[in-house]
């Protein structure tokens, strides 16, 4: 399967220096085929989401992206420098943070940080204070001097994320990031990653929590089974419809309110009853917002019931079975 | 981005070797901070103790008996120093190749499931720097138990007999086959997928050189029949216990014949790649040919001298081989370890170019059911 379309808004395609992209790269374990020519491209200066369900090769993917793994075929292009030719250059501009949080247990976070700064084989001049920046950027300047044994989860995410930016990389490759993570982490995060891609940075983020890509992701690609199923910016994504959820005091006179204006809607079945229903775009919930309380229907919450970019997931989903 | 990096100025191979440095000291810190470690070497410590207390205790009991019940004259001149030094050597050798595995067989796939392997390999680091610090890092812990037992070898030396060569030669000998214990297990150890898998090759493997190497060696002498021309030996008195001159108790006659013999040096380098044998054959021993007593050869001596005579082979062993009188005790013209070095060098040499393979990123084959992260 080829890929659907290019990211539009970005006239600089896969070619120009910046990102990382991957052009029809395959890669089996075995009998095993965990990529089947995937397309991918992740343009600097933006957060790309690399969604898909569990096992739809999203780590194999980010493995290959992040040089350890060769692809069986396609090229992988970062900055325009091919990793199989140029792995050291690569390397500089690449940082990674794996799913699994490997880390050394009884070294310190400041430790860490300096041998991984070694290993970049940066100037020895200004590393502590390049460490410490890096450590009060993650918030861990007041554990920087415990061992990482003692670190929590989400610490020790916080730290996996210092040690991947610590060389400053212009492409910035994360394995479910948010995972373990708790809300006012999540949200720290995504901060976070919103300033990176400011920087100019290239930021994949690959994750199966949909909701907070929302928030974080200027443009998705869609992965299952092995293949690329479809990429789309966020803004697409909204303007491709989405489901609202309403709820109000008095539900039959909603559902009468609704009939009249003619709209489809679903009754759902919850701890809180409500009806949904799809919106073309936020000029639609605007209107029937507004003719809602003007007919003194009693709203008490009106929303998207999903994200954006979930509802293109389900679809999908929808379409593949 | 590029003034970044701490290349200029630096040559290719001084870069390498620092980021070597910096593998062996992200290590090393973590070795030492592990309490086990220093346990295993405090038991060490106290275990060589007790084997050395126990030799000297022995020795002195068997020479306080001989004073007591038997005429006979003292067959050790040199006191206890040698057997002390004998006894620790062989144990502190046994030891070490029961810890090394211990010390070295985790360093890659413990980093490979706990997933600090991909971690170092993302970075500017070759597979080459990573494998090498890995070994040198797994070799200088393994050192520091060499150090602990040194006080114990030196005491071989002050109760006498032996000479700080003696000493200096068998801890360099010890060093070189812990180090290369320790390649073989950093060897197997980036090519195994499990920490249990690779730990137990290298034992097996170390095994192999201490016990399979005998069996190969015996079973393998049966395959070489040969002949070996020889005349006869006419032998003088039996008289065992005589103080005479260390030499050959027979003269030899006769038209030389061929005679069915085994053609041991044909498989002598088997023997050679034991790591006891490396020890035993590369001490230099005084030259005892003009020495009186045969008792006074200690067991790392015999060892020695039993993988020379294998090396020497029927020419060099058989009474009248070729009319000559042959000597009993050989001198130190034909060292067998040499040998035995090599091709355990040669040995560790390939499993670390393998394991070097094996960590070349980015990776092309993986092993069955390992994982890059």
């Amino acid at each position: 399967m080829a890929m659907i379309s290019e990211v539009p808004g970005h006239p600089a395609g896969p070619e120009s220096a910046g990102g990382i992209s991957a052009r029809g790269v395959s890669r089996s374990f075995g009998a095993v085929r965990a990529v089947e020519h995937m397309d991918f491209h992740a343009p600097a200066g933006k957060v790309t989401a690399l969604i898909g369900p569990n096992g739809a090769g999203k780590t194999t993917l980010l493995l290959m992206l992040a040089s350890l793994l060769a692809p069986d075929e396609g090229t992988i292009s970062v900055g325009g420098l091919d990793p199989r030719h140029d792995r050291a250059e690569v390397r500089k501009h690449l940082g990674w943070m794996p799913d699994t949080l490997g880390v050394w247990e009884s070294l310190t976070a400041r430790e860490i940080l300096t041998q991984m700064a070694r290993f970049y084989r940066l100037p020895a001049q200004g590393l502590g204070g390049r460490v410490s920046n890096m450590l009060e950027r993650v918030r861990l300047a007041g554990l920087a001097d415990q061992s990482a044994r003692v670190l929590s989860r989400g610490q020790q995410q916080r730290l996996s994320l210092a040690r991947a930016l610590i060389h400053d990389p212009s492409v910035l490759l994360l394995d479910e990031p948010a995972s373990g993570l708790d809300p006012g982490s999540r949200v720290e995060l995504r901060m976070m990653l919103r300033q990176l891609a400011a920087e100019g940075k290239a930021v994949v983020v690959s994750s199966h929590v949909l909701s907070e890509l929302d928030e974080i992701a200027d443009g998705a690609v869609f992965v299952n089974k092995g293949r690329t199923v479809r990429q789309q910016t966020t803004a697409e994504a909204a303007a491709a419809g989405r489901r609202y959820a309403v709820s109000a005091s008095d539900p039959a006179a909603l559902a009468a309110k609704l009939t009249e204006l003619g709209l489809v809607f679903r009754r759902q079945e919850g701890r809180r009853p409500a009806v949904t229903l799809m919106l073309n775009n936020d000029g639609d919930a605007e209107r029937l917002l507004r003719d809602l309380v003007l007919a003194g229907v009693g709203i008490t919450s009106f929303a998207p019931a999903t994200g954006a970019l979930e509802e293109t997931y389900m679809n999908l989903e929808g379409e593949l079975q | 981005m590029d003034n970044r990096q701490d290349t200029a100025g630096t040559s290719a191979p001084a870069a390498y070797l620092a980021g070597i440095r910096d593998v062996v000291v992200l290590e090393l810190k973590q070795r030492l901070r592990s309490r086990g470690w220093y346990i295993m070497l405090a038991i060490w410590f106290v275990l060589t103790g007790v084997v050395t207390w126990l030799t000297w205790a022995s020795w002195n009991a068997s020479q306080a008996a001989q004073e007591a019940y038997g005429g006979f004259p003292t067959p050790e001149p040199s006191g206890p120093g040698s057997m002390i030094f004998e006894v620790v050597l062989a144990f502190v050798l046994l030891f070490a190749l029961l810890v090394a595995p211990a010390l070295s067989a985790n360093a890659i796939t413990g980093d490979r499931s706990g997933g600090t392997l991909a971690i170092l390999q993302v970075t500017l680091l070759e597979p080459g720097q990573i494998l090498w610090g890995k070994f040198f890092a797994a070799w200088l812990a393994a050192l520091a138990f060499l150090v602990a037992s040194a006080p114990f070898l030196v005491i071989g030396v002050a109760l006498g007999g032996m000479t700080p060569g003696h000493v200096l030669v068998a801890l360099l000998m010890l060093a070189v086959e812990v180090g290369i214990v320790c390649a073989l297990g950093v060897g197997i150890s980036a090519l195994a997928g499990r920490p249990l898998f690779a730990i137990v090759v290298t034992y097996l493997t170390v095994a192999g050189l201490v016990f399979g190497t005998l069996i190969s060696f015996g079973l393998g002498t049966g395959l070489t029949q040969g002949t070996v021309m020889a005349s006869n030996p006419q032998y003088r008195q039996y008289a065992p216990l005589e103080s005479g001159p260390f030499g050959p108790a027979y003269t030899c006659s006769g038209p030389l014949r061929e005679q069915p013999a085994l053609r041991t040096e044909r498989v002598a380098w088997l023997l050679g790649m034991n790591p006891f044998v490396v020890v035993a054959d590369a001490i230099p021993y005084r030259d005892r040919t003009s020495q009186a007593g045969f008792a006074s050869i200690g067991a790392i001596e015999g060892i020695s001298q039993a993988a020379r005579q294998a090396m020497a082979g029927p020419d060099g062993t058989v009474p009248c081989a070729n009319g000559v009188v042959q000597p009993t005790y050989l001198g130190q013209k034909s060292p067998l370890w040499p040998v035995g070095l090599g091709l355990q060098l040669a040995l560790s040499a390939l499993l670390m170019r393998l394991g070097w393979r094996a960590l070349r990123t980015p990776a092309r084959k993986l092993a069955r059911g390992v994982r890059i992260a």
